[in-house]
């Protein structure tokens, strides 16, 4: 589902910055009607701006999943002997299995 | 999701659906060919949780229907569902031809499943795997010429298959054939330089080879391979064997014996600093304490 309790995070940061972003465009408005000049955005446009980035980029490390290491050992290093000779490709069927498991069910 | 109370849990334990998804998951990166709790849990998973899976299920079905080959013929209903289901939601999938191809080489009936795997090469010539089990059919029916002859041909065209290379290692290694296998080990090495198994196999057949250089290259590529993994315990035990039989051979300047030894006592030394990290009781702490004392090549 696009709005699970992982994504809202990012989905929170996203429309804060959006309603920033309207905000702001609102803002300038009011300035050229009321014919003030424009001397920069008030301070709480600009704090939920920087604050909706800031959650936006939490959430997304929660959504993008688990960190891998950074050296390129450490994955490998937990490989062990038993599995490096098995090459599914080239499986084949003629061992005990067929005498073990005998009977149909 | 609520699961119905009578279901048997998988494998005896409770295990979440996460839990379930990323051990089928690991089975199938990792190439471990546990059938019987592939089949188990696979069959669990397809059953209860076909709706979390996604478009995963199709990569379950092939995993399960393959595992379920191993355990044949008690399984065959499983399989013929298996490839049912793939092959309707996959008209005319390569893959899927695969599968009913392993079914004919479990069958036995091998004109049959060459001539299918014939037909795939004519109709579509990159695709390696009917070149594959082709080396496969062969090797099913112990003819180790006609796999050999199979295999390299194939890896004439594709020579960048580093499975390929390990599956000719393998078969050189049994027909003790070394030399040829170290080949193959090389080949596999260029393309992952990093993994530790990879340096410590080619140590492993350089050191059955023996003689003067084979062990001091053998020492070399296990200090590699301990280096990359200081838990590779077999690496260690090939360097404190292959230190102390140097140390043992012929005409030495005193300070290379001298040097071989103390390779061979700092194996022993790590090999045990591991086993007691390991936290491992006592008395086997000793016996492999006492076990290393003696160990040496006559």
């Amino acid at each position: 589902a696009v709005v699970s309790t992982q994504s809202t995070g990012v989905l929170v940061g996203i429309l804060m910055i959006l309603h920033a972003g309207f905000g702001s465009a609102q803002h300038r408005a009011h300035l050229r009607v009321s014919e003030q000049p424009y001397e920069g955005l008030p301070v709480d446009i600009l704090t939920q701006c920087v604050l909706g980035f800031v959650i936006a980029c939490i959430g997304i490390t929660k959504v993008a999943g688990d960190f891998k290491d950074i050296s390129a050992t450490n994955d490998m290093n937990r490989k062990t002997m038993d599995s490096i000779t098995n090459v599914p490709a080239f499986y084949h069927f003629a061992h005990r299995g067929r005498a073990i498991h005998s009977v149909i069910y | 999701m609520l699961r119905p109370a009578e279901t048997v849990h998988p494998l005896g334990e409770n295990k979440t659906w996460p839990e379930i998804r990323n051990t089928l998951r690991a089975w199938r990166k990792e190439n471990i060919r546990c059938s019987d709790k592939t089949v188990e849990l696979g069959e669990y998973a397809l059953q209860h949780y076909s709706a979390s899976l996604g478009n995963e299920k199709w990569a379950v079905y092939e995993q399960v229907c393959i595992a379920a080959l191993d355990m044949c013929p008690a399984k065959m209903k499983l399989v013929n569902k298996c490839i049912q289901v793939l092959s309707e939601q996959f008209p005319s999938s390569l893959r899927v031809s695969m599968l009913e191809g392993l079914k004919f080489e479990y069958l036995k009936k091998w004109d049959a499943a060459l001539e299918m795997y014939d037909g795939m090469i004519e109709y579509e010539p990159t695709f390696p795997a009917p070149y594959k089990r082709k080396v496969a059919i062969f090797k099913a029916q112990n003819k180790i010429v006609d796999a050999v002859n199979e295999l390299n041909k194939y890896l004439g065209t594709f020579s960048c298959d580093h499975e390929s290379w390990l599956e000719l290692a393998d078969i050189y290694t049994t027909q003790q054939n070394y030399t040829k296998a170290l080949f193959c080990v090389e080949e596999v090495l260029l393309q992952y330089p990093h993994n530790h198994l990879y340096h410590q196999r080619y140590a492993d057949i350089l050191f059955t080879l023996g003689g003067k250089e084979n062990l001091e290259m053998s020492c070399k590529y296990y200090s590699k391979a301990a280096e990359l993994n200081p838990g590779n315990v077999r690496a260690l035990f090939g360097l404190q064997l292959a230190a102390t039989t140097l140390s043992g051979i012929g005409k030495l300047s005193s300070k290379a014996k001298s040097d071989h030894q103390s390779l061979a006592a700092w194996a022993s030394d790590t090999i045990e600093d591991y086993y007691k990290s390991q936290k491992t009781s006592k008395s086997l702490i000793c016996e492999v304490a006492s076990t290393l004392d003696k160990l040496s090549l006559k």
